[in-house]
């Protein structure tokens, strides 16, 4: 990360302190296999939480969960106070959750300003006749989702491909569309799985200054899935670790790095 | 002249009332954000710079201190020098992609007190060498985001700083106070110090008065006839002299809209939108885009490519002589008419340059190749010699007038001499006060006559056009006493789309080499159609295929230079390929993308001793300095490649340089 920078933007830890989503003694099983076992852990809101663990050890599953894509056997998922076991994906988005993909999820023939006004869909209140006439009460609306997105697209500093197909570009750009349309849905809690992935220095160091940005202007809680080690000890407030399926650790960057067994999990033991 | 056209108002504050005044409705500046176009008119903008002014009054900003502008073209930016000259204070522009530690050393030098800034990377990189800046007393930013949890006991938005001015301004008392502060601002008063990047040493601070910059602005609003009706992009470095004229000075004197683009990528889209009438652009920029639709040409249908390679060869034949209104057949006329339907408005839309009254190119020599090209397809497209010393006009084309190897005629209210060594000087009354805080340096470059050595060599042809063969220092001799004009070598190599830099050796050797950079577009794009497989940048310049097509270039360059006088004893005998782009953070470009032959001489100097002990590829590690400043290193094996000499054809002559006017 750029130092001096983060020294000044990025060191205050202030106002994260009440839950806004808490997860209690998850588990989930594909058949035989046990992809999470009793799991928990909380996230507070305005922080910005990390979840890492090696691979297979259950992140994304995680992340599947919280919004609502895989519904856990056993174990509760409170969020904002209320108790939500079954929650499907677009009710979880109607709540305020959103999130990117590990491998971007996006409409490829379409542009990026298209993309991202696809994350508004939620927020439009005239039915499909309105849209379609494209007149009176519908126009104005797009004109003020449009204001939305155009900020987006200031904010995430992709002014030069707003009307470029997203297929036709590079990765860590596409990974930028995809943080836009999650923030075009206004969330509270945006969930971003690995982030940083296959992205060159440069661009990761573009996106760790988003998602800062995002967490200190909109006061967006975010819960992210990473492996870059140095990410994450720069980015995060707390992290919780996970292997196979079990938490192993929990807590402040620092504490996290210095626990023996997440060294182990990472770095193998002798068996 | 000046004060004759411009009535009372003699400093650009005043100016700037004058339009508010005259055409106060008509629009002064948009600034593409939000995806819209925001505008704002002359009328407004006054209104902005005069709160703005007194924004700046409250923070402490005393009549002749100095602001730092650091920043990309924005128009918030522009009103901050606006603004800073109506209290008598004196702008320093500074260049936005400057490394901090060079940006350290102009804040300190000019001894600025204040400095505005574009947004939150710039406020860093001042911020992490703000210990080496004392005098510095607050910073002003245009942009805020990130910047929220930032101490501002010292740091401000520009638009709060408008606002409290704004505020203070409803009183009677302050408002008629704070114009009489403007109005005490005379001609003879410094305008702006505009630090050039220069080739050797540390940047020198030209300081130009109210009077130089309004004489310099007016040559230009004549020469072409620059009316309220124009429209022109702004998006070189705000610091360089022409961006100054011709964005700040000429916007005011001829009331035109400046238009700022929303960032540096969308340029070419953004001027495509506004349909600029009014266009400046070093070489480079009209290479860039020549070379993408040269290379997106590649990629079109057989019919597509055969109809526009005839269509610009009738252009390359009839083209220029139709601009410059000379006799040409009938079928011509009418062969260019059809290709100006089907090709040459849709590739002068393309460029965004469609309503192009007249474009400029400066900055360094233009490829004629390439300036015939964009004048054939019929871009009143023209070269101007100038520099920052002269706020900005030494000559200039007239139209009709226009050759693509000199840079036209002495600019109006300009006279030029040339010296016994070849250096042109010029006298104009646009020219500098001298270099802020260094009279050795002023009275070096000034003769005592109030003539400015410009440090170029440079010749009249018989029509009375100059001609500029090189910088007067760097044009040397090998040891066997020929010619040897290093610039001169490396534009007829740089004029090949798939050459991006050339540097040439040969000062007080025994024959001429050259380093070349390859056009990563250009090559990579050749790479992908012939199957030629790369990893990097690195394996792509150094693979033979490149290094065959390379060496066809050397040689073309080597038979061009047997046919021509004095300049046979240059040819290049030995060539290499670096395996990294030349960068100006790395210190071997200056900040205008010119090449700094000595700094690269020696950064490289295992490469060339390689070039003249005989050996056929050396090893060499260098030092990269990332944009954050931090630092790796890259090494490679290079290969050294012989080529053909030819046989000089055209006896030597008494060196051009010598041919006073």
């Amino acid at each position: 990360m750029n130092a001096h920078s983060m020294a000044v933007a990025g060191a205050p830890v202030t106002h994260k302190g009440e839950v806004l989503l808490s997860v209690e003694s998850i588990s989930l099983r594909f058949g035989g296999v046990k992809a999470i076992t009793d799991v928990s852990f909380d996230i507070r809101k305005g922080e910005v939480r990390a979840i890492i663990g090696p691979n297979g050890a259950g992140k994304t599953s995680m992340l599947n969960c919280i919004n609502g894509f895989y519904h856990p056997q056993e174990g509760r998922i409170t969020y904002k106070g209320v108790r939500r076991d079954k929650m499907r994906p677009h009710r979880a988005a109607a709540a305020g959750i959103a999130r990117t993909f590990q491998n971007v999820a996006l409409f490829k023939g379409m542009s990026t300003l298209d993309n991202i006004m696809t994350g508004r869909t939620l927020k439009m209140r005239k039915g499909f006749f309105w849209q379609a006439l494209r007149h009176g009460p519908a126009m104005n609306e797009e004109i003020e989702h449009r204001k939305v997105v155009e900020d987006i697209i200031d904010f995430l500093q992709i002014q030069h491909i707003r009307k470029l197909p997203v297929g036709k570009l590079p990765y860590g750009l596409q990974k930028r569309v995809e943080l836009g349309r999650a923030l075009a849905m206004e969330p509270e809690l945006l969930l971003l799985d690995e982030p940083m992935a296959g992205m060159n220095l440069e661009e990761k160091e573009d996106m760790c200054r988003f998602i800062l940005d995002v967490n200190n202007q909109f006061g967006t809680t975010i819960a992210l899935i990473e492996h870059d080690m140095g990410v994450v000890m720069d980015l995060s407030d707390r992290v919780v670790v996970l292997e196979y399926g079990r938490k192993i650790a929990d807590g402040t960057p620092a504490e996290v790095k210095a626990d023996q067994r997440v060294i182990d999990a990472y770095l193998g033991v002798a068996h | 002249m000046a004060s004759a056209a411009a009535g009372q108002a003699d400093t650009f504050p005043k100016l700037l009332l004058r339009n508010a005044r005259e055409r106060g409705a008509r629009t002064a500046f948009r600034h593409k954000d939000l995806g819209i176009w925001q505008s704002w008119t002359w009328a407004e903008v006054a209104e902005q710079v005069r709160a703005y002014a007194r924004g700046f009054e409250q923070l402490g900003l005393k009549r002749g201190e100095k602001v730092a502008i650091i920043g990309y073209n924005r128009p918030r930016l522009y009103w901050s020098m606006a603004a800073a000259q109506w209290l008598g204070a004196i702008p320093v522009p500074v260049y936005a992609d400057s490394v901090a530690d060079e940006m350290a050393y102009v804040l300190d030098h000019a001894g600025a007190v204040f400095a505005c800034v574009q947004d939150q990377e710039q406020v860093d990189k001042v911020l992490s060498v703000i210990e080496r800046l004392p005098n510095l007393r607050h910073m002003l930013y245009d942009e805020p985001r990130g910047l929220r949890d930032y101490d501002h006991a010292k740091l401000h938005d520009i638009g709060d700083v408008i606002e409290a001015g704004r505020t203070a301004l409803k009183d009677a008392a302050v408002s008629a106070v704070h114009d009489r502060e403007m109005e005490q601002g005379a001609s003879a008063d410094l305008a702006i110090i505009l630090y050039t990047s220069g080739t050797t040493g540390r940047p020198k601070g030209v300081m130009l008065t109210h009077y130089n910059v309004i004489t310099a602005a007016e040559i230009g609003c004549g020469f072409d006839g620059l009316n309220e009706n124009d429209e022109i992009i702004a998006y070189l470095p705000i610091a360089w002299v022409g961006d100054h004229v011709f964005s700040y000075a000429q916007a005011i004197i001829a009331g035109f809209c400046v238009n700022c683009p929303e960032g540096p990528e969308t340029v070419v889209d953004d001027r495509r939108e506004i349909g600029t009438t009014y266009a400046f652009a070093p070489p480079r920029v009209f290479e860039t885009m020549l070379t993408l639709t040269m290379v997106r040409m590649e990629d079109a249908g057989p019919l597509m490519r055969k109809v526009f390679h005839y269509f610009l060869g009738v252009a390359k034949q009839h083209g220029e002589k139709i601009l410059n209104g000379e006799p040409v057949p009938l079928s011509a006329r009418l062969l260019y008419k059809l290709g100006d339907i089907l090709i040459y408005a849709p590739l002068r839309n393309r460029f965004g340059l469609t309503n192009i009254k007249v474009g400029y190119t400066a900055g360094e020599a233009i490829g004629p190749e390439l300036f015939r090209f964009y004048r054939s397809i019929g871009v009143n497209l023209k070269q101007l010699y100038g520099q920052t010393e002269a706020g900005v006009y030494i000559t200039m084309q007239p139209d009709g007038e226009i050759k693509a190897d000199t840079v036209g005629k002495p600019a109006p209210q300009v006279e030029i001499r040339i010296a016994d060594n070849g250096e042109v000087l010029y006298r104009s009354p646009s020219i500098f006060r001298g270099y802020y805080k260094d009279d050795e340096k002023t009275a070096e470059t000034m003769t005592e006559d109030g003539f400015v050595r410009s440090g170029d060599a440079g010749f009249f042809d018989e029509s009375g056009h100059l001609k500029i063969i090189d910088r007067a220092k760097d044009v040397g001799k090998l040891n066997s006493g020929e010619l040897f004009p290093p610039k001169y070598i490396e534009n007829k190599l740089k004029f090949y789309p798939n050459i991006k830099e050339v540097v040439a050796f040969g000062q007080g050797r025994d024959y001429a080499t050259v380093a070349l950079n390859i056009d990563l577009t250009a090559v990579g794009n050749w790479a992908e159609r012939n199957n030629v497989v790369y990893a990097s940048y690195q394996e792509l310049a150094g693979h033979p295929q490149v290094y065959e097509m390379m060496a066809k270039h050397v040689d073309e360059v080597n038979r061009s230079l047997a046919a021509e006088p004095m300049m046979g004893g240059a040819q290049i005998k030995r060539f290499l390929i670096l395996h990294k782009e030349l960068d100006a953070d790395d210190g071997e470009l200056t900040r205008t993308q010119k090449v700094r032959r000595g700094f690269i001489a020696e950064r490289y100097a295992p490469l060339v001793e390689a070039l003249y002990n005989g050996a056929t590829e050396a090893d060499i590690s260098t030092e990269v300095t990332f944009e954050d400043g931090r630092k790796g290193v890259i090494s490679a094996t290079v290969k050294v490649v012989d080529s053909k000499v030819y046989p000089v054809t055209t006896p030597a002559i008494t060196p051009a340089t010598k041919e006073a006017a």
